[in-house]
């Protein structure tokens, strides 16, 4: 069973089902190679949290349900996991919306973050040091507290708070919200730097379509629970199509993603249509 | 100068008494900050608590061995309300775990008078309930043995819950839960875990407030209400504090006493037991987050 393979994650067409009657996904299959980083890009409610969450497991919270399809993680099929037991698999999901516990401090909430590890003090000491290496802001601000930082400062204690988990694979849901152009640059380049320097796999959920797709190997879009298109990030950043709907580069009006294949004849050569 | 003496006698034993507030309105912070319900069942599990220890005592356990038993069932309630009650109910909304709580509360109490009986029991701790000798001899002042005891254990307990939840892995992760608890899971924060500390600890909590009230007042059903008390000291301390809850439960207990002795006769007496309710009714419209409640932190 257990054959490693290229990818850490495949999913096979995977439907989810809200509260047993919403349905959120109904055909979305991607992969990500192991040690990549891979975006899934789509509007609100295109399903990107969702599809995010049925891989964490931490659907089952919110009343979700995979009932169709398979999750693959690392040669594990993913069925009925907590979500603790999926970190204690080096799977760690980044919520949306950052997510700090407010009341504790910078320091207290990164550390949190290795809950599932045993470490001795000296260990714990180390992995902190390596955790500011990356995040410099966040080592002036440990001993304030996480609820009073800036926007910026608490998406970088959430990715770092991940980092601590030790992951081997991390789901970052739309990482960009709400922060200045120049924040989202720095938070991108940390994030790059993690993928190349820890080999972390990195599974990334953006709006913002741009940014992702300069900084991903490869990338999915989804729209109301469809992969409509997929492809490597540079032929996605230079597809017409794309740059129309996503890019904000239109000469028209915005358009569905359905009527623009409906439109296009020729199909890109290193394009899939989902 | 005797005036002046009976006042702080008056004060001292109210903030003695109020200890025992705190310790109670413990177990409803401590459940409160993990699940951000108010556990109706506090109550009850006092009741329970120390109706168990009585009995295990009847049957003839020793003293510290019967205190570990009950300590041990304690837990295994706070893992029987973990796995059948909470679990079964955590994508539900906060207002239905607040009914399940009150449902909690009718089993335990029906439980513990269906094992050990209904009739009251006699506990105890081999302390008097009376002045101390050493204490009227150096000061003039008239200080209950049994007052001054409450006092230094609930101290005690209150100290290491704090220290427990300030520097250990299990505090820090119980605050995580407290402040997220999508975002604790998220990384890896077992909820079902941190559930169990904290009914055991809110257990423990219930168990040495009972059996400090049951020395008193004897073991009886009145001790369900009596935790009620908990809900003014809450309110003026706030739900989610931990500090909160010791000095409101001494403000309470100090303020109480003194209104039964200077006020109460206008009132024809006996206003400690409502007296405190009005104060939270004052407190709620000066400062509805309480004392210390944490405010909700929200960037805009």
């Amino acid at each position: 069973m257990n054959v490693p393979t290229d990818n850490i994650l495949e999913i096979d067409s995977i439907e989810v089902v809200y509260d047993n009657v919403i349905s959120a996904l109904h055909d979305v299959s991607l992969t990500v190679p192991r040690g990549k980083v891979v975006a899934l890009l789509g509007g609100n409610g295109a399903g990107k949290s969702t599809t995010l969450k049925a891989i964490s497991t931490m659907l089952a919270s919110e009343k979700g349900k995979v009932t169709k399809g398979t999750i693959t993680y690392d040669g594990t099929p993913v069925k009925g996991q907590t979500p603790a037991e999926m970190v204690g698999l080096g799977m760690v999901q980044v919520l949306e919306g950052r997510r700090c516990f407010g009341h504790l401090t910078v320091e207290e909430n990164i550390i949190a973050g290795a809950y599932s590890r045993r470490l001795s003090k000296a260990e714990m000491r180390n992995e902190l040091e390596k955790i500011y290496g990356y995040f410099n802001r966040l080592r002036d601000k440990r001993k304030s507290q996480a609820g009073y930082t800036s926007g910026g400062e608490q998406q970088m204690v959430a990715v770092a708070r991940a980092m601590m988990a030790k992951p081997r694979m991390l789901l970052l849901d739309e990482p960009s919200m709400g922060l200045a152009p120049q924040l989202v640059a720095e938070i991108f380049r940390i994030v790059t730097e993690l993928n190349q320097n820890e080999g972390v796999s990195i599974l990334l959920a953006e709006q913002n379509t741009n940014v992702a797709l300069r900084n991903a190997d490869y990338g999915y879009i989804i729209e109301t629970g469809h992969v409509m298109l997929h492809g490597t990030a540079e032929s996605l950043l230079n597809d017409d199509s794309v740059r129309d709907l996503y890019l904000g580069i239109s000469k028209e009006g915005r358009k569905n993603f359905r009527d623009v294949l409906r439109q296009e004849s020729a199909v890109h050569p290193d394009l899939h249509h989902g | 100068m005797t005036e002046f003496l009976f006042f702080i006698e008056v004060v001292v034993a109210g903030l003695l008494a109020g200890t025992m507030y705190s310790l109670v309105a413990l177990g409803f912070v401590l459940i409160y900050k993990a699940s951000s319900t108010f556990n109706f069942a506090q109550g009850a599990m006092v009741f329970f608590a120390v109706l168990a220890f009585v009995g295990f005592m009847e049957l003839g356990l020793p003293f510290v061995v019967a205190f570990f038993v009950t300590i041990l069932l304690m837990g295994l309630v706070g893992f029987c309300t973990e796995r059948l009650v909470l679990k079964p109910l955590r994508t539900q909304s906060e207002d239905t775990l607040l009914m399940a709580t009150i449902g909690l509360g009718f089993v335990l109490e029906g439980l513990a008078q269906a094992t050990w009986g209904v009739e009251v029991r006699r506990l105890d701790l081999g302390i008097g309930d009376f002045p101390i000798q050493w204490i009227i001899d150096s000061t003039g002042l008239f200080i209950s043995a049994l007052d001054l005891t409450a006092g230094f254990v609930a101290a005690f307990l209150i100290i290491a819950l704090a220290l427990l939840f300030k520097y250990t892995k299990m505090g820090l992760g119980l605050r995580a839960v407290a402040d997220d608890p999508g975002a604790a899971s998220s990384i890896g924060i077992p909820l079902g875990n941190i559930m169990l500390l904290v009914w055991t600890a809110a257990g423990i909590v219930a168990l040495v407030a009972g059996m400090m009230w049951g020395a008193r007042a004897g073991v009886q059903f009145a001790l369900v209400d009596l935790a009620l008390k908990a809900l003014p000291v809450l309110i003026i301390g706030g739900f989610s504090s931990i500090p909160g809850a010791i000095i409101g439960g001494l403000i309470i207990g100090a303020t109480e006493k003194v209104l039964e002795v200077y006020v109460g006769p206008y009132f024809g007496g006996a206003i400690e037991g409502w007296a405190p309710y009005v104060m939270a009714i004052l407190f709620l419209l000066w400062r509805p987050e309480g004392l210390f409640g944490e405010k909700i932190i929200r960037r805009v």
